[in-house]
Formats: structure tokens, sequence, C-alpha cells
């Protein structure tokens, strides 16, 4: 669910400081495993410039997480009748009464606020572990290994619709068997060595955010399965603020890279909506994009050097350079490979100072063609700023149900500017947009930038709706992911998807997608719904476009079905309107419909050489984009012992 | 270097010519190691080391760990270079020489430089960096190799010196104005220190454009010989080559040999025990009262350059230290490998380069005739230095002296206070004067505490020891193929494991390159073969009649074996044992038994130590205070069989031996 908006305003992001919950690892981690006192030490005199970075995240990711949903387990959305309210005191909405959400929810999709909330129990009863003892054993000896079942069901999975519901009713076909945390580049190897030996299947989990399904256990498996978690892979190794390079451990957590960059001045500047728990490894195996990508570039754009170990051991560059013509880029191999070639271990990253200025604003158009019209002009001059987004006009109106009880003052501010808007320039309240900026730079720079940004709205009919509307804009992001648990709870199923698409196919295409989702609809009776979309990033060639789609399950038997047949029905309509498979959420295991047809027939068979090439015992079985979900190894475990 | 070289004294034309003083303030315009764009003052060097990637990584990565703040941090940082920072002021360099050449005439030596060699590596300067590896034998290599660069117009090489000297009072600040750089014995428990350190000489290295002089051996050879490498500083300043920041380094290997060492009289009681006084300006001033008086002649050889990239026939990289920031990369444990192939090598150089004295000549002879207990008269005695001369020659030894006579009448007047001859014209050696130690002194004594009358029959003949052993490693290969044929007749196979297992044994006291063994083997048994040590029927190696080459082998190995045998004893009794404790038993033993007294040396004891655990015999711990052996019986065993079968007899009464003349009598000649 790397949904919605984003951030980069960690002054929004109150990510206070908890006791409990920044209490690191080791001292949360139950006595797993007796061979403890077996695992090597890494201590490495020579590697004296490694940081070593506290991760917010424990090792027992339930300590802080919600294990039956999204993000934190103290910020989630509450309905008490018709007064919602947000827990916890990490975001900025958090701790507030939210006087709109209710009465939001209800004309728009009709729940039920009155009934109680569906949260589900943890459960105690797992799939017990096929993991042989004396390869749990042969494990221990190279890093730390649980088989508890909390553990092996928190990673069983990632964060699409359908696993949120298996996850919530403990149904899912298949766990994994046993979960390894490694801690260096090298234990890797060995873990993967082993995995050869004994024919067992690795998957890499990083945040677990995923949202094609690409993490999630293939349900077919017969081998054993160990999810080699990556959290424990989060040192900085070496920081050099000349080149502006950091070299990091694959699997440190956004936040954590961030956090640890800032603190010395510095900013990766690569933020996805899941960054406070997605990992830079996640972000290589998947091509992530940032909400930031005009000023710091993609992932992609990011990356001088990957290290990563596959079934045939260690591909990486031999050299560390901007640019190399020899040859196909491996490193483009690897990224989007979505886990099924190998395990990302070591990335160099380029870092950049931080910027003295950074500066929100917003911009209201009076439609959405406008709007978009206006985003064209800018890409075209290539003047967009860090960030900037446009939101239709259900995205604007959610964004007021989401504010916060108001003093007088701001009622009165807000009154003033409405009556500007829709009375003095005549904008319909029911169809106008808004565009949202974040500029950053210096403070000539971002003032230049913002003169320019208005001249261009201008011509286009925008009028400058300033800076505390984008700034919200920006620092909703992060509580947008929280709403899909609090729709579950109340019997809505939602989900988002997104897609790139040039430029001259855009406006048929948000049009054509949001015809087709009506009428699938109402082909099945469903009257509650939203139906929402935005353009998030711009380019020279075209843009990303992001869906929002819930509805309530209504007298729905298996809603999951019904929504993943109307989204379906939705990205065909996609696909045949110009639009991609994905812009940054990777193929995974939802999207393989279509994964042929968008790379073409030698496109496949290179995916099969390229897995032929790294991995051919397939230890890597996660089953994403091509390739098959069931193993097609002998089912026997080749056990030494 | 058996081939004959031309030495040249360089001081004589500061004798004849113009004066020392316009010599020293004339225009000077020295040949730098390179030539760059861009060249660093003494300060830029430091600068540049103080804001570099590699140590603002560590102090990120220290903050990080210890939670110290980087303000306190770039402080330390910033003190370090500020105490081990080199400076170059050439007014002071100018002073300096002057009063050096004053002391130079006043102990009136002869500084003998082979010219040849300067100038040919001066020919291929302006490439690379250039590192001076001389022998350190005497705190006089520092100047030395500082004026001998001034005289030949390169430019000042950047020595590194210990911290000892840092405290000085005028005289530090003056060295690091002649462009030392001080450093710290011992880098363990500050890795910011040794950050620093490591930066700056990289630093210096890759940018000073100027030689760079160290001593390989890491501390001057209290026993006048090459002792095993030490890697760190060789692996600092190798690293801008391994990380290509320069094309390639030079290395010359240096050998400093001299006719008396100034401080043999301190060296010989350090051997004891006795702990060296600190080095102290006053110190400096008392001793500058006793060099007026003859210190004979210095040798400079300087050895072929050695061009670092050949030695490794370019297999320097690829390593995947390339991927991490230039200032980051770090020797991979391969490249270390080979750091130390290279400092041993040198250190073999620093050793073929030894120029014979006739000090050592006339050592050799005077040693002899006291393991004889026999006096010799002066015309035997030149008799004897001319067939030492002829045999060392044959063994490849360097001798640069052709008027026998006259040389041996001029080493007597600089040695006169360690030999001389007596009223019957008979060489002999001067008895050591019976002083009572201070109960401070024995508070601070390494070793066992030894009476005083050892210490007086000790000391003239460590002393003495002391000039034999640089020469040493031309004698110990055939001695020890002397040794194990004279136990009894022995094939070939035989004879080599034997000889190999000795060798390992005397690793650490007899220092020689592994990898060169083969082939120092099969030169020496030709050459045991040829000059009549042994002879072989096609099957045996048998020992030949006794001979004068024979007894002068046996001889030479008697205390390095002697001293292994105890410490050999010494462990199979104690099993488990400290090193200083070993060290102490050792002594104690040797003092009781009255055997050699050069096997009171601590230094061969510790040596022989060491080549117990090279042979598996002990195995050695760090213990919490200190190193500790744990004995491998069976090994030792073996080893002890092996020592004791083969070590050659003598029976000298070395405390009342006819050849050591009583200090007391010298007033009645």
């Amino acid at each position: 669910m790397s949904a919605a908006f984003a951030s980069s305003s960690d002054s929004k992001m109150k990510n206070a400081e908890n006791d409990n919950s920044n209490k690191r690892t080791v001292d949360s981690v139950k006595k797993k495993s007796f061979g403890d006192k077996n695992i090597k030490s890494d201590s490495n005199a020579n590697n004296s410039t490694v940081i070593k970075v506290k991760s917010v995240i424990p090792r027992r990711r339930q300590d802080l997480l919600k294990w039956y949903g999204w993000g934190y387990k103290d910020s989630m959305f509450t309905l008490n009748g018709n007064t919602a309210a947000f827990t916890g005191n990490r975001y900025s909405i958090a701790g507030h009464n939210l006087p709109h959400l209710g009465q939001w929810a209800i004309d728009n999709l009709g729940i039920d606020p009155t009934r109680e909330p569906k949260i589900p129990e943890m459960p105690t009863n797992f799939a017990e572990s096929r993991l042989p003892e004396p390869i749990r054993l042969e494990l221990e000896e190279i890093a730390l290994v649980s088989v508890d079942g909390m553990d092996r069901l928190i990673r069983a999975h990632g964060q699409t619709l359908k696993d949120m519901t298996q996850l919530r009713s403990n149904s899912f076909p298949r766990i994994p068997d046993a979960v390894i945390w490694p801690d260096t580049h090298e234990k890797v190897e060995e873990i993967v060595a082993c995995a050869s030996r004994h024919n067992f299947v690795i998957i890499p989990f990083g945040g677990g955010t995923s949202v094609s399904g690409a993490v999630t256990c293939p349900a077919n498996e017969t081998r054993p399965i160990v999810v080699l978690d990556t959290s424990d892979l989060n040192s900085i190794l070496w920081l050099d603020k000349d080149q502006l390079l950091a070299r990091v451990q694959a699997g440190i957590v956004g936040q954590d890279l961030e956090r640890e960059m800032r603190a010395r001045g510095f900013t990766v500047g690569h933020e996805p909506d899941s960054y406070e728990f997605s990992t830079l490894g996640g972000w290589v195996a998947t091509r992530a994009s940032g909400m930031k990508k005009n000023t710091y570039g993609n992932i992609e754009d990011l990356i001088v050097n990957t290290k990563v170990v596959t079934g045939r051991g260690v591909i990486e560059k031999s050299c560390r350079v901007p640019r190399i013509s020899c040859g196909p880029e491996w490193e483009h191999v690897i990224m989007g490979s979505e886990g099924c070639f190998g395990v990302v271990t070591e990335v160099t990253i380029k870092i950049r100072p931080l910027p003295p200025v950074v500066r929100y604003g917003s911009l209201v158009f009076p439609d959405w063609e406008s709007g978009f019209h206006f985003e064209r002009e800018v890409a075209r001059q290539r003047l967009q700023p860090s960030s900037i987004r446009l939101m239709d006009n259900e995205q604007f109106r959610f964004g007021q149900a989401l504010k916060t009880e108001n003093t007088w003052g701001g009622v009165l501010l807000d009154g003033l500017k409405r009556l500007y808007i829709t009375k003095i320039k005549g904008f319909d309240p029911a169809k106008l947009c808004v565009v949202t900026l974040l500029m950053e730079g210096s403070a000539e720079q971002v003032a230049d930038r913002e003169a320019k940004l208005n001249n261009i709205a201008a011509q286009f009919g925008g009028i400058p709706a300033g800076a505390t509307n984008g700034e919200n804009g920006y620092t909703l992001t992060f509580v947008i992911a929280y709403l899909r648990d609090v729709a579950m709870e109340y019997d809505v199923v939602a989900e988002s998807f997104e897609t790139s698409v040039p430029w001259d196919r855009t406006l048929a295409l948000c049009a054509n997608v949001k015809q087709r989702i009506r009428d699938e609809c109402a082909k099945r009776g469903i009257t509650k719904y939203l139906i929402s979309h935005r353009l998030t990033q711009t380019y020279d060639a075209g843009c990303c476009i992001y869906f929002y789609f819930g509805h309530n399950i209504g007298k729905c038997t298996d809603p999951v079905s019904v929504y993943e047949e109307i989204e379906e029905a939705a990205r065909d309509e996609i696909i045949a309107c110009g639009g991609s498979i994905s812009h940054h959420h990777g193929v995974g295991k939802l999207r393989k419909k279509w994964y042929t047809n968008t790379v073409s027939e030698p496109g496949r068979q290179l995916l099969f050489a390229a897995k032929k090439a790294l991995d051919p015992d397939n230890i890597f079985a996660l089953g994403n984009m091509a390739f098959e979900e069931h193993s097609t190894n002998s089912t026997e475990v080749r056990s030494k012992l | 270097m058996s081939e004959q070289v031309e030495f040249v004294d360089i001081l004589e034309p500061r004798r004849t010519q113009l004066g020392i003083f316009s010599f020293m303030t004339r225009n000077w315009y020295p040949q730098r190691t390179l030539t760059v764009d861009k060249y660093y003052s003494p300060q830029d060097l430091k600068d540049i080391v103080a804001n570099s990637v590699f140590l603002d990584s560590i102090i990120e990565a220290e903050c990080s760990r210890t939670g110290v703040n980087k303000e306190k941090l770039h402080q330390a940082v910033h003190d370090y270079l500020e105490e081990m920072g080199l400076d170059k002021k050439l007014h002071v360099i100018r002073w300096m020489g002057i009063i050096f050449l004053k002391i130079c005439f006043m102990m009136k030596i002869k500084m003998f430089v082979n010219e040849a060699a300067v100038f040919e590596l001066k020919s291929i300067m302006g490439k690379n960096p250039v590192l001076f590896l001389p022998t350190h034998r005497s705190y006089a290599d520092f100047c030395l190799m500082t004026y001998l660069c001034y005289h030949f117009d390169i430019d000042f090489p950047a020595v590194a010196a210990g911290m000892d000297f840092y405290s000085m009072a005028v005289l530090g600040r003056r060295m690091r104005e002649t462009c030392a750089f001080y450093i710290r014995r011992t880098l363990a428990g500050d890795p910011l220190y040794a950050a620093t350190l490591k930066q700056y000489v990289r630093t210096v290295v890759g940018k000073h454009c100027a030689p760079i002089e160290f001593f390989l051996e890491g501390t001057r050879s209290r026993s006048n010989k090459s002792m095993p490498p030490k890697y760190g500083m060789l692996s600092m300043t190798l690293m801008p080559f391994f990380a290509h920041e320069v094309p390639d380094i030079t290395i010359v290997p240096v050998n400093i040999s001299y006719d008396r060492l100034m401080e043999h009289s301190l060296f010989a009681y350090e051997h004891l025990g006795v702990p060296k006084p600190k080095e102290s300006t006053g110190g400096f001033l008392k001793a500058l009262h006793n060099l007026n008086d003859h210190f004979g002649n210095i040798y400079l050889n300087l050895g072929s350059p050695i061009s670092v990239r050949e030695y490794l026939k370019n297999e320097t990289s690829h390593s995947k230290e390339t991927l991490k920031p230039l200032d980051l990369q770090q020797l991979t444990p391969e490249q270390f490998k080979k750091v130390q192939s290279i400092a041993d090598y040198v250190i073999s150089l620093q050793q073929k380069n030894t120029v014979a004295t006739i000090s050592n000549l006339l050592s050799l002879v005077l040693m002899q005739s006291l393991m004889k207990n026999k006096p010799l008269e002066f015309e035997e005695v030149i008799e004897e230095v001319g067939w030492m001369i002829q045999e060392l020659r044959n063994l490849g030894a360097a001798v640069f002296e052709n008027d026998v006579r006259s040389s041996v009448e001029k080493i007597l007047v600089v040695h006169k206070k360690m030999m001389r001859l007596d009223k019957d014209r008979k060489l002999r050696l001067i008895s050591g004067v019976l002083t009572d130690l201070s109960s401070d002194v024995k508070k601070k004594m390494k070793g066992h505490i030894l009476q005083a009358e050892t210490m007086v029959a000790a000391v003239p003949i460590v002393q003495l020891q002391l000039y034999v052993n640089p020469i040493l490693h031309y004698l110990v290969p055939p001695a020890v193929i002397c040794i194990i044929v004279h136990r009894s007749a022995i094939v070939r196979d035989n004879l080599e494991v034997d000889y190999y297992r000795v060798r390992k044994l005397l690793s650490h006291e007899f220092f020689h390159l592994e990898t060169e063994e083969t082939n120092t083997f099969n030169k020496a048994l030709d050459y045991c073969i040829q000059n009549r040590v042994i002879s072989y029927n096609g099957e045996l190696y048998t020992l030949v009649d006794n001979t004068k080459i024979q007894y002068l082998l046996k001889w030479s190995v008697l205390p390095a074996l002697t001293t292994l045998l105890k410490c050999a004893e010494v462990m199979t009794e104690q099993k488990s044992c400290a090193h200083k404790q070993a060290l102490k038993l050792v002594q104690q033993r040797v003092e009781v038994q009255r055997v050699h007294p050069y096997c009171l040396s601590l230094e061969a004891t510790a040596n022989c130590l060491s080549g117990l655990v090279a042979a598996n015999a002990l195995v050695k711990h760090k213990g919490e205070t200190d190193v500790i052996y744990e004995l491998v019986p069976s090994t030792m065993q073996e080893c002890h069989n092996l020592v004791n079968s083969i070590l050659p007899s003598f029976s000298v009464d070395f405390a009342s031996n006819s050849v050591v003349i009583d200090h007391k009598a010298l007033s009645r000649l």
C-alpha cells in the first residue's frame, strides 16, 4: 500500500521518541535458538568506517507494528459513532478528532459507524515448520533463526488486499518455515550456499510493504521456505561526503537511512510513501520511485553499484563509475527482479546535501483538465519542483474531510478562502482540483521557481492557494495508508493501483478507467464505492497516474474476488488505453497476466535465461513476473545430515 | 655485494675545500621525488589529512559507536596531527648541518658513500615516491641520511621518528623542522590515532614529493645485526601504490655500517637487562662530551633501487577495494602478504649490502683468540685479519679496506677502550669496570638481577660480539652444515632436513628469507665442499680434518645455539611460562652455568623463544599482561635433541680468560 500522498516534512511526521518502540532488537528478541552462541562474530577490525544504525523497527516487528495491517500498532483510525479520530502521537493528525470524516464515510461508502470494528485476534495456531532439524541447526550456525509461528506469519505476505484478508483470517495457504537474520554480506552468501546444498527456498524480505504480491509466500511451494529478513543488514558501511556517496547494507529501512543522512547534513531524497517501513534492497528489487524523484531521481538514477548474492555467486560491477558502455547493464537486470534472482546485500547510493529551503505550495484549478494541462506545460519546460501532484476533486474533498477540529480563526480563514475561490473566481466546488508543490533549493531558487510556476498556472486558470494546503497534502500521505485498515474493519475493501502513461493518452485513460470501474460496479450492483485518481509524477514523455478504488462489500460473499475482478478490468482498460502494467509497484503475482504482453515473448525468454543463469535451482522461488508459482524441482529435500 | 664498490668519503671536501659554513649556506636546489603541478607545504599536508574522507568516515563511525561528539574527535585528530606532523625549515636544517659537521669532525669520522648508487638513484627520481629504508643501528642514522641528501642535492627525507625524541627539549622541535614526523610506538587502543597516522603517512608518501625514510626493523637493533621487519609502516607507505594514487614506489635499501657505535656500551648493558636511559636533551649534551674521540669510518651503502611495481610483476590490482572511495581503500589480505614479502626482501638486501669493516674483522679475530684462550701478537693479528678478509670475500662479503696494517692500527685507536695491545704487543680485550648497580636501576632491570661479577665479565664480551654480529649472516649457513656433519656423517636428504630445522629455530636470531633457503643451503654446501669444510664421497657428507675455517664456523654459532638449548631446557621444565619470566629463568641458568656470556642477552633469548614458536615447540598465547608460552612436549623434545646433538663443544673460561686484561692493569702499562 505504498499509496497516496507523501511527505518530506519530518516536523509533521512526528516519529516521536517512544521508548518501547525504539528499543532495538536484541533485548526484545526471545531466546529463539540455542545456536546463538555459535554465531560467528562479525567484528571486522578493518571496517572502522562502519556506522551501525539503530533501526526504529525491532526484530520482533509485531512489538511495534500492527500485525494485521499497515504501520505502527499505536496509530490507527477509530470510528466511534459519528466521531472519527486518529490515535497515537506519530503523525500530525494523531490525537485529534476528525469531525468530518465519519459523515464523509457514511455518504461515500455507506458504512455503519455504530457497529463494532472487526479487529482480529492474534492467531495462536500456525502451520508446522517444514524445515528439517539438521538444516535449521546448520542455519543457526550462520545467523539467528526463528521458527516461531508469529515471526513466520508476519513475513508471509506483503500489503495487498488479499494479503490483508488472509492475514486477518489466518488463512494463508502457505507461510514460511523459518526466518533468518543475517547481518553481513558474507552470511547471506553462506545462507544461499546452504539453500543450494539442501534445496530449500529463500524469500528475501525487507519491509514487507509490497503491494504486488511479490513477497507473498508462493502457495504451492513444497520445499521448505526460509525467509531471509534483511533488517539486520542495516549498517552504513561508509559515507563519502566529498563524492556524495554512501555504501549501505540493503536491509536499511528508509526512515533510518534518511534520519542518519539528515543527522549528517545529507539526504538520499528517495521517499516512496512506504519509506517509513520499506528498505533499500526492496526499492532496488521493485524499481521503486520516490515522491521527490524530480530532484533526486528514481532508484535507478540513485544507484551507483549493487551487490547481489545470486544462486550462482555474487554479481557486482567491478568499478564505481558514473556511467559505463559495456553491453547491457546488469544492474538493471537486478533492479526490478522482485527477489527472483537473489538477495541485494549492499548498495552504493548517491546522497545530496540537505537543501537550505524547503517550501510547500498549492494551486487550485477549476477542473481536472486545466490542472492536467498545467502539469504538462511544467514538464514541457522541465520546471518541475521536487514534487508536483494533481489531485482530482474526490481527493480534494476527502482531504477536506480529514481536517481536524479547527480554531475560530482557522475556520474563518478557511471560509474566506472558500468564498474567494468559489464565489469570486467562480470555481465549481464539485469540480475543482488541487496541485500540491514541494520546492527545495536555495531561497533564491525556490522563489524563482515558485514565481515561474504561478505564471504557468495563471495561463491555465489556476490560482495559488497557499503553503498550508500544500503541506497538508503531503503530510497526509503517510496517514492515508492507515485508512484501508479502518475501512476493512467497517466492511469496505479498498486498494490503490497505478500506471504510467504518455501525455497524449492521459486524459482519455483517466476518464475511461473511471468509467470502466463505474460500469463494473453497476454490473455487480455495487452502489457504495469511491473512485479517485491523481497525477503524481511527471516526465518528459508522460506521467504517473494513481487510482484509488474502494467499495462497501454489502452482501458480497467473496468481496476480495469481486474487488480483484474489478481491478483486473481496470488494468485491462489501462493497458488498452496505452498505460503500463505499473509505474513503481511492480508486477509481482498480481499483474503476471500482462507481463509477457508488456515485454514481448523474447523478453519473457530473456527473463527465463537470466533466471537460468543466476538461479538455476530456483532457490528464489518467489514466482513473480513470468515465473511459475509451483516448485519445479523434486520435492525431496536433499539433506546430507 | 661481492663486487668491489667504490666508496667516497663525502666529508673529505669539507675538510679541504670551502669551509663548512659556506657549504651549508650555499644555494640549494634539491631533486624532488615527484614533479607535479602543485607542491604542498607541511601545513597543507596536515590540512589534507584533517579534511580527508577517510578521517571523516572514521569520526562518523566512532561518534555513532561511542557517542563522543564530532567536534571533540576532530580536535583530537588535529592534536594528533600537530604531534606527528613534519615541518621543514631550511635555516634550521642549515644550522643543524653545521653542528652535524662540527660533531663529525670532533668524532673524527669518515663518511663513506657509494656515490655511483646515489647518482643512479638521482637519475631515476622525479617519477614516483622514494622510500629510504636504512638499517638502524645507531641514533646517528637519522642525521647521516639527511646529510647525505643535502650533500647530493636530494630533497630532505621525511623521517619517521619515535615519540622518544618528541619530548626532548628544543631538539625534538628542531628534528621536526628537519622533516621528522613522530609516531607512537603502539597504536593499540586508540583507533583514531591509528587512523590519523595511516592517513598522514599515506598523504606524505603521495603528496610530499620528498623521500620517506623509516626503519623497517622499527627500532635500533641493539645487536648490530638485522632483525625481522615490522610491517605496519611499510603497509602505510605502500598504500598509495596499491590504491594507484602513484604509478610506482621506489625502495632504496641502505646499509649503514659503523666502525664504532656511539651506543655500544649502552647496548651491551641493555642486552643484559639494564634499561636504556630516556632520550633527553641533557643526555644528548652529556653524550656530546664523549664524542670527542675517534669513531673510525661509517659506510652508507645504498642498494640498487627496487621498483615495487616490478617486484610485484604488476600483480597489484584488481581488488574489490576500488569500489570504495579512494581514501577508504585498504590493503587486502593478499596485498598485505605482498607487503610482508617486500619487507623481508628489503631486510635481506640490507644484509647483502653490509660492508664488513675492519672493526668487524678485528673483533672476529679477537673473539676467536678468546675462544682459544690464547692472546695473539700484533703481527699474528694482522695475519689473521688478512685471512678473515679472504674468507669473508669467499663467502660473498664486501670488505672495503686495502691497507690492512694501517687500518688495524687505526681501529685499535678507535676501540682503545675495548681492546688494546699489552706490553708484549698482544691483543687483549679490556674487562669491564666493577660497579654496583644502584637499587633504582635494579628495580628497572628487565631480566634476572645479575651479579656484579657476571656483568663485569659479560659486558666487554657482549660488546665485542656486537661487532661480530653484522657479518654472522655470511657464516651461519655453512656453520650449520658444518656442525651437523660434525655430529656424524650424513646423507644429503637428512642434512638438508636438519639444516632447515636449525635455521627455522634460529630464524629470529639470524634473519633470513624463508623463500631463499634452498638456494642458500646449496650455496653453503658448495662453499663447504670447495673450502674443505666437509667432503662428499658420493653418498655421505663427512667432516674434513680439523681446519681453521671449521673452527671459525663452529664458534660463530655457539652463542645462539647455546641460548636456544637453554631456552629449550627452561621451557621443558616450566611447561607454561610468561615471556618475561622465561627471559629471567634463561638468564639465571646461563649465569649459573657460565656458558658464553652473549647467552645472557635478553634479545637473543627472546629470539630463540620466537624460533621455538616458529618450530611449533612452543605455542604462544596472549595473556593478560604478557605473552604466555605453552610447551608442546614432543616437538620440544625433538628440537632439544637436535640442538644438543650438534652443539659444538668448547670449554672456555670466560670469567678468567687470558685474552681479557683487567682494566686496572691498564694504568700500570
